[in-house]
């Protein structure tokens, strides 16, 4: 008989997301294994499989004799709707075992508007959804990522979360669960066993309570196993962390179909709304010689035919020229080409630059943030009008025609003088091209500018901050919708309403789970996807649980307020966000720490930061 | 040289360009002596007999991998096998000079099997395919690039057979490609469910071979196409 599975995959658009079988995703049999994991990726296989970090971590994991993980995404709504008709649960692509067969299901928190589908992929597979209701023979359901900087928001569903860089603590949780298991202990002891590990935070072992006004009172451990701090996770030395030397090649074309090479994590620039440039301090770079090595093993073992260079600033990468030069004197007899994305505008990029787009001349990227010296001064985006336009000039000079222009509306103290500044932008940019004489510039120009709405996210400097409402954002895209109506120039905007639930969530604290809850209740999922992004039950949902969204996106929070995320030590203090915050007031700038420490915090865990000591 | 690679069931809903992508890769993987285009973006020359309809497997595939410089059959077969994904099975590898045929035009024909679940809709099916056989015509939708075409499909298939396997039945068919194409089998599937007068039946489709016409006109694989 042909398998149930089989039979709906005849019915599915792109089967090809549930079926597997990839290069380098032959692991050992399921059934061997001690103790198994299944690594979930709360969004569809294009975009799990694009993801670095499941990369790295699956093969951590594959890499451990007594282990198995397996690679699990959320099905698009006609499989999902298929599975449940049929009563198939959600399956791992590897061996097609079913989410609650493993010993560990865990989550990469990426995006809030994907935690919809974590309720959605633990329902679909078979496990109770709420931490609560988990029985003896569950998985431990763990989450790690980004967004686990604030988990409160998904503290009723995820067992314990993982804080930081995934290399070590996600060998020890592993680990802690496989003696936990062997040894036979309760569900309610491997937790505590978990609390124990440093960088992890098991959500039920603490207690929150609310003052009238329904800000955070007070926040206590109620176990002894749990810490009150919880301090993330620093692997010291990128060179002597794991990185896979052979990575899964789907079929099928993902959204980043090629090798990353992580050449160093964190950022020492230091803007003001950037989450990523906080908690992934201090920087650490991979040495030439590791990145050479890799390289040559990635590109043997997968075959593909470009090496994305990543980080969150690629061009501060301190020996980027030699890296390049080395790469591709290496392989370009091997016709394997090499791409920088991230790069800043004021990075010293020339050479560098020359070397990677040697072949085709796609789209330049420049992300100037705010449209006025003044405001890109109060979020710390140390890049002047004067090295925007130079760029520019040169991008058209060098035979570009095609420049995508990023921007945020709605950042603290904006002005109606930094909206017109957006726009004014746009035009010099149009007067770049026209000033190239017409033989020599590239036909077509193409002046892309991308307005986001501002998000104020946990451990940065706005973290207190309050996000516009969606009336003043409408009517601010209008107004810019009105002034970019030029030739050559094509406007992008976000849908406010939902950069309000990304800010809801991204700030929100343990009372949002019910609203999440009621939220997935209601048949919210895949709320990423504009085509299914459903407004009005989110709306639905807040009021059913009788909390206002405004309240979470729309308020300055006070300085002595105690947040959600306080318990958490990324490593730079909150006094050193607060300078930061009274600074950005001032239009103040804080200078790249390279040219010398600022005092983050980081320096106070000895040896970790190379730039402070 | 010319390669015949099984490209297995779990694999059947991979397009054709995404098969071509995934095997050039594998090339690359392999270190084999293959030929790049010329141009901005080079790619390893590679050409396929005939795309295999998405949703199909495909148990002796044919490509054609041309060579910067000779390389022995078996050690070929062994190189690019190790480079490869496990659905994707290399089963052998034979050497041909420059100047045969482009396999596309020897495309002749293909042996077609169906395997269908048993049940009531399957006993139905295998019951209409002796007078499909002995019929002259059968207008079925065929797509072509057109559009939808009404076409008699009853002459692209040559030979038909239909035997009990162990989980329903065994439906095997030669299809010979004609002027206007070929057929792709959900398409011959779907024209035995209307005349069985049922809706659909499970089944799974294999190409168990490509032929090529000898000179004497008999069919024969593809990949025994005799070099003169």
């Amino acid at each position: 008989m042909i398998d149930r599975i089989e039979q709906l995959l005849e019915r599915v658009e792109k089967p090809a997301r549930y079926t597997g079988g990839e290069m380098n995703t032959e692991v050992k049999p399921i059934a061997q294994a001690e103790v198994s994991f299944a690594f979930c990726f709360p969004d569809t296989y294009e975009v799990a499989m694009s993801h670095l970090g499941m990369k790295i971590l699956y093969d951590i994991l594959n890499a451990l004799p007594y282990a198995v993980c397996e690679r699990v995404c959320m099905p698009w709504i006609d499989m999902l709707e298929g599975m449940r008709r049929e009563n198939i649960p959600l399956f791992s692509l590897e061996s097609r075992t079913a989410l609650n067969r493993f010993d560990i299901v865990g989550f990469t928190l990426q995006y809030e508007m994907s935690y919809t589908n974590i309720l959605e992929m633990l329902s679909l597979g078979g496990i109770p959804v709420k931490s609560a209701a988990r029985v003896e023979s569950d998985p431990i359901v763990v989450a790690g990522g980004p967004c686990a900087y604030n988990p409160e928001p998904l503290h009723a569903f995820i067992d314990a979360f993982m804080l930081g860089d995934g290399e070590e603590v996600i060998v020890k949780v592993t680990d802690a669960v496989h003696d936990g298991r062997k040894q036979g202990l309760a569900r309610l002891e491997i937790l505590r066993r978990l609390a124990g590990i440093p960088g992890v935070y098991v959500p039920a072992f603490y207690s929150a309570r609310y003052h009238g006004d329904g800000t955070l009172q007070s926040f206590d451990p109620i176990d002894a196993a749990a810490p009150a701090t919880v301090t993330k996770c620093c692997v010291a030395d990128l060179d002597a962390a794991a990185y896979p030397g052979a990575i899964p090649v789907p079929y099928t074309q993902i959204v980043h179909d090629r090798i990353m090479l992580e050449i160093m994590r964190g950022c020492t620039r230091g803007c003001r709304f950037c989450q990523a440039g906080m908690l992934y301090r201090p920087v650490r770079e991979r040495s030439v010689d590791r990145l050479l090595q890799l390289a040559e093993q990635l590109v043997d073992s997968t075959g593909y035919e470009e090496i994305s260079l990543s980080s969150l600033s690629s061009g501060d990468y301190s020996k980027l020229s030699e890296l390049c030069q080395k790469l591709m004197e290496r392989f370009a007899s091997r016709r394997v080409s090499i791409s920088l994305p991230s790069l800043r505008i004021d990075s010293v990029v020339g050479d560098s630059l020359a070397q990677t787009q040697k072949v085709k001349k796609t789209s330049l990227t420049f992300a100037p943030e705010a449209g006025t010296q003044r405001l890109r001064d109060v979020i710390n985006k140390g890049v002047t009008q004067t090295d925007l336009l130079s760029r520019l000039r040169e991008a058209f000079e060098g035979g570009w025609n095609s420049v995508k222009l990023y921007f945020m509306i709605g950042l603290p103290t904006e002005t109606q003088a930094d909206l017109e500044g957006i726009a004014h932008l746009a035009r010099e940019a149009v007067n770049a091209y026209y000033a190239v004489p017409k033989g020599q510039r590239a036909k077509g120009l193409r002046v892309t500018c991308s307005a986001s709405v501002f998000v104020p996210k946990p451990f940065t400097p706005f973290q207190w901050n309050a996000q516009d409402t969606m009336e003043t954002v409408r009517a601010k895209q209008a107004e810019l919708r009105r002034m970019l109506n030029l030739r050559g120039v094509t406007f992008h905007w976000h849908d406010p309403s939902v950069s309000l639930l990304e800010a809801c969530f991204a700030v929100g604290d343990r009372r949002l789970a019910d609203v999440l809850y009621r939220a997935w209740e209601l048949g919210c999922r895949l709320d990423g996807w504009s085509d299914q992004f459903r407004y009005d039950l989110w709306m639905r949902a807040f009021a059913d649980c009788n909390l206002d969204p405004a309240f979470y996106a729309n308020r300055e929070r006070g300085a002595q307020e105690l947040l959600p995320w306080d318990f958490i030590d990324i490593g730079v203090t909150k006094a050193y966000l607060r300078l930061e915050a009274e600074r950005a007031l001032r239009a103040e700038t804080t200078p790249d720490c390279r040219e010398g420490c600022n005092g983050c915090g980081i320096e106070r865990i000895e040896g970790l930061c190379t730039i402070c000591g | 040289m010319i390669v015949v690679f099984e490209k297995g069931l779990v694999l059947r809903h991979i397009g054709h360009l995404d098969l071509m992508r995934s095997i050039q890769r594998a090339l690359r993987r392999s270190g084999l002596p293959v030929r790049y285009s010329n141009g901005f973006n080079p790619h390893i020359q590679l050409s396929f007999a005939s795309p295999l309809s998405v949703g199909v497997a495909g148990m002796r595939e044919v490509m054609d991998i041309p060579l910067e410089s000779e390389c022995d059959e078996a050690e070929f077969t062994q190189t690019l096998a190790r480079a490869m994904p496990a659905p994707l099975k290399v089963r052998r590898a034979r050497a041909v000079p420059d100047t045969f045929p482009t396999l596309m035009a020897l495309v002749a024909g293909s042996n077609i099997r169906m395997e269908l679940d048993a049940g009531q809709a399957a006993d139905a099916v295998a019951a209409a395919l002796p007078p499909f056989m002995a019929s002259d015509d059968c207008v079925a939708l065929r797509k072509t690039k057109s559009g939808e075409n009404s076409t008699n499909i009853r002459p692209f298939v040559t030979q038909a057979s239909v035997e009990p396997s162990g989980t329903g039945y065994t439906l095997r068919c030669v299809i010979a490609n004609r002027a206007e194409g070929s057929l792709k089998p959900s398409v011959l599937m779907k024209a035995l469910c209307d005349l069985a007068g049922v809706e659909a039946v499970p089944y799974l489709a294999y190409r168990d071979a490509i032929l090529a016409r000898a000179g004497d006109g008999a069919l024969i694989a593809l990949e025994e196409y005799p070099y003169v």
